[in-house]
């Protein structure tokens, strides 16, 4: 139980950037998650605070005390590992004994804990058990129980659901988020999978090219991204051109007045706005908006019914791919591609960006 | 990067460790040959004398086209047994596989002099296969000579060919012979177009091995040259005649030898280097069943070569229990000549234990050590231990001996006794299996191991020996395993080294032979033979894969 606080840190490889003046600072007992698509950084960055990497410059305080000189050894952060990184030669009570007796603890001591620990994570059983014995979930509760067992003052994971199949993964998911609660343990979460992220989280921190690219809520993230990239990485989004003339901005698409909200931005800057699918109504035919709505004319691509919901695809005469999710609608299902639709969103639901990967948001 | 780097410095320190052993005891005794054989063993100045010497003289000149005459004809004569052996075994069904492929093992794990000498009680001027024909009053081609020393070549390396084709061919996705079959090849011409082009690799690894070794070979041309001198018997005749002065011809000859295995490797990988084949084995080969003529042909051909191959073998385990007299076969069995050992050569037994064993213990202890900075630590320093550890294959046991003795023990001057001297030499020649098999294991297992290790608290030694060392286990035990064997059997750089106190079982069973006692010979082979037979069986017991982890 312990605050981290991450300042400047660098590391190259060779030429390459692989982390690029990460700040952080996270609070005591939280969940943090760092997020992003393979190659960002998550991992590289998990790895130095574990001290598996040596950063070119900048600081890591555990409690305000500095880590980052110290050998992985003299860390005291437990970690949990993407492949379970069980020692296959030692049984389920020596794999969670290991990291106690590497501490010297009196060998009552680590029974006990040894006991309890296996209790938390439902393992209580299979204490004598070779690792070979376990399916995959548990093998991740023993790594998980090695982890803990230890009291380490953070808590490091690395994808440790990514190996397991979706149901259990779902199940995990929730105990995790459980064990951690009653523990109160600080911990860096390592994912590339977003609903997981958002689910655990009480802070994701979406990395992108070795840039953290914004840390907040899971809500914030969701409804506030600060950027074009966490717009587009987290959720789905459809990104609708604009056109700008002096003071003037419309949806390229047309059927969208968005001077108002533009109204401050400086000229020449190129913008695109955001729309999530589920914000969208589809409607047959080419209407007309009301004042606090947007209505884009479009031809449909494509409309696929999978129940619960519907997803229609069209293109508008712009040229921009639009996603809808929506309830079904019989009309629209009936559609042949190519038929006139409208897509509708209410203007609060509108995001602008600066064009671009990581454009800005301005609006 | 300013800061003190704290992490791994046990591995640096390793590292550093490794490559000043290497350094003392691979780098320096070669290059003390190299020098030497610039110098001018009567002024002590540099010439170019002794190449010039060497390249000109009858006597040297005859010694290199022999060496290359038998290295060669061995050699193709190993691929002409090996190669059919391997595509029979990979392509067809033959009756009692294993056994083939384990006779093979057993002649490549065993003593490479014994062939040699049982081909003299077979084939020699007193041999009973001779004297068999002469009652009948027939004469049949004497064994001594460059055609004997090919035959046993040939008999004796064909393993090697045989293993690693097998293993490459039955690597060969079906797809492409079934492919080739479509597109109108006759069997035959699917063989020579397609097979034969895809294993090649495996097949010149093979036979770079048999020339490597056959130009090595000090005890075959020694038993069988009979006047027929090849340059590594060359250089140990030279190393003795030139005791007492400076040893130069011998270096000289020393390092030609070495030269011509060195340039037949890097031949060999110029060659491999353009015929990479990246292959997805989806499709995985099927053995046909034959019928017939060919049916019996096959198996005839497969069994035929492994017997006449384990021959050498069995006679000499037949000749220790015949009964003699002195160096006189007097008929009937019995254990006289196992009496006799026990009586002349208890030394050598308990010599050759005690070197081999104490070669072993630093070999699995450097094993370990050595593959964890080569798999876990990827840097300049890694790669060059990674390049070394090919060196000892490649440098004659004449030539490494001639370069120990000259560099650790001059006149009075002797750093670490016959015994010592003997046990680093086992330790450094033998160390590449041990570290090649120990890197297999440990490339298997996950790094994550050793980081959650260390994660909880172990420091780098301590995560090393209780999380490492206990996975690679099978792998350094199979490594200590094909070291201990082939310590054991090591004659020609003990030949030199060698004084009366430090005799071990070769060298007692080269000298004996010499002697005519084939009998006391005959036992200790046998002796050797059962200490290599129990580790082969434990090697098959703990091995992943048998077939390769001999090659």
């Amino acid at each position: 139980m312990a605050s981290v606080e991450i300042s400047a840190l660098r590391k190259l490889y060779g030429d390459v950037v692989a982390l690029s003046d990460i700040n952080i600072s996270i609070p005591s007992g939280s969940f943090y998650t760092l997020l992003g698509p393979s190659g960002c950084g998550k991992t590289t960055l998990l790895r130095t605070i574990a001290g598996f990497h040596r950063q070119n410059s900048g600081t890591i305080g555990v409690e305000g005390a500095p880590i980052e000189d110290l050998p992985a050894y003299r860390r005291d952060v437990g970690m949990v590992f993407q492949d379970y990184a069980i020692f296959p030669h030692l049984s389920v009570r020596d794999n969670v004994s290991f990291g106690l007796k590497q501490r010297k603890v009196p060998a009552g001591e680590i029974a006990r804990r040894v006991g309890e620990v296996l209790e938390v994570v439902q393992l209580g059983a299979f204490a004598d058990r070779m690792p070979h014995e376990l399916s995959g979930g548990q093998q991740q509760r023993v790594g998980l129980a090695r982890a803990i067992v230890i009291e380490p003052k953070v808590l490091l994971m690395d994808e440790p659901l990514s190996n397991l199949d979706a149901k259990l993964r779902v199940d995990l998911r929730a105990e995790l988020r459980r064990i951690q609660r009653e523990l109160g343990i600080t911990t860096i979460y390592v994912t590339h999978d977003q609903e997981e992220a958002l689910a655990m989280s009480d802070i994701v921190c979406v990395m992108y090219k070795g840039v953290i690219q914004q840390a907040s809520t899971p809500l914030e993230i969701y409804m506030e991204p600060t950027n074009r990239f966490v717009a587009a990485f987290v959720g789905a989004n459809n990104f609708l051109a604009v056109s700008r003339d002096g003071t003037a901005a419309s949806l390229a698409a047309g059927g969208a007045d968005v001077s108002q909200a533009l109204a401050s931005l400086a000229a020449g800057i190129e913008v695109v706005c955001a729309i999530r699918p589920e914000t969208l109504h589809v409607s047959t035919g080419h209407t007309a908006a009301e004042p606090q709505d947007i209505a884009v004319p479009a031809r449909l691509r494509e409309v696929s019914f999978i129940g619960r919901e519907m997803e229609v695809f069209g293109t508008t005469k712009a040229g921009d791919e639009v996603k809808a999710v929506a309830r079904p609608d019989p009309q629209v299902v009936a559609l042949a591609p190519g038929s006139a639709i409208t897509f509708r969103a209410a203007r609060k639901d509108l995001l602008f960006f600066e064009s671009g990967e990581t454009g800005g948001r301005v609006a | 990067m300013s800061r003190l780097r704290l992490r791994f410095e046990f591995w640096s320190v390793v590292t550093a460790m490794v490559l000043v052993v290497l350094a003392v005891l691979l780098i320096l005794p070669i290059l003390r040959v190299l020098m030497l054989s610039f110098v001018d063993a009567d002024t002590g100045g540099f010439t170019l004398g002794n190449y010039v010497e060497a390249f000109t003289r009858n006597y040297y000149l005859n010694g290199f086209k022999n060496t290359l005459f038998v290295g060669v004809l061995g050699t193709l004569g190993a691929c002409l047994l090996g190669i059919p052996l391997a595509y029979f075994n990979a392509r067809f069904h033959i009756w009692g596989r294993a056994w083939i492929s384990t006779l093979a093992i057993l002649v490549l794990v065993a003593p490479p002099f014994i062939g040699a000498y049982a081909w003299i009680m077979m084939l020699g001027s007193n041999g009973f296969i001779t004297n068999f024909f002469a009652s009948l009053g027939i004469s049949t081609p004497t064994i001594y000579g460059a055609h004997g020393i090919i035959l046993v070549f040939t008999l004796k390396f064909f393993p090697f060919v045989f293993l690693m084709t097998q293993t490459a061919l039955n690597a060969v996705s079906k797809s492409f012979e079934d492919a080739a079959e479509n597109l109108g090849c006759t069997p035959w011409q699917r063989f020579r177009k397609i097979t034969l082009p895809l294993v090649f690799p495996a097949i010149s690894t093979g036979a770079i091995i048999c020339f490597v070794l056959s130009i090595a070979d000090f005890g075959t041309p020694a038993i069988l040259g009979r006047g027929f001198r090849t340059l590594s018997t060359i250089a140990f005749a030279a190393y003795r005649s030139e005791l007492g002065g400076l040893p130069t011809m011998a270096v000289t000859i020393s390092i030609i030898m070495m030269a011509i295995s060195m340039l037949a490797l890097v031949a060999q990988r110029r060659i491999l280097a353009k015929r990479r084949y990246a292959s997805s084995l989806t499709n995985l080969p099927v053995k046909a069943r034959l019928t017939g003529w060919r049916n019996t042909g096959v198996h005839v051909f497969c069994h035929g070569v492994v017997l006449v191959a384990m021959l050498p073998t069995l006679v000499v385990i037949y000749t220790s229990f015949l009964q003699t007299n002195g160096p006189v076969f007097t008929g009937g069995f019995g254990f006289e000549s196992y009496r006799r050992i026990l009586h002349d050569a208890p030394q050598a037994i308990t010599n050759s234990f005690l070197f081999s064993l104490a070669a072993v213990v630093l070999i699995t202890a450097f094993s370990a050590l050595i593959s964890y900075v080569i798999v876990r630590r990827e840097n300049a320093a890694s790669g060059a231990i990674d390049f070394l550890m090919m060196v000892p294959y490649l440098v004659p046991g004449v030539v490494m001996a001639i370069g120990f003795v000259t560099t650790f023990r001059s006149g009075s001057f002797d750093l670490v006794g016959t015994t010592g001297l003997l046990i680093l030499i086992y330790f450094i020649r033998r160390l590449p299996y041990g570290v090649r098999s120990t890197t297999s294991s440990l490339r298997q297992i996950k790094p994550s191991l050793e980081e959650a290790a260390v994660n909880l608290g172990a420091p780098p030694l301590k995560a090393f020996l209780t999380v490492t060392v206990p996975l690679i286990v099978p792998g350094l035990i199979v490594g200590s395993l094909m070291s201990f064997i082939t310590a054991i059997n090591e004659l020609s750089s003990t030949l030199i080294i060698y004084d009366s106190g430090t005799i071990t079982m070769p060298v007692k069973i080269y000298l004996a032979v010499l002697d005519g006692e084939f009998g006391l010979a005959a036992a200790l082979s046998t002796v050797l033979l059962l200490c290599t037979g129990v580790c082969v069986y434990a090697v098959f017991r703990l091995a992943d894969n048998r077939d390769s982890a001999f090659v």
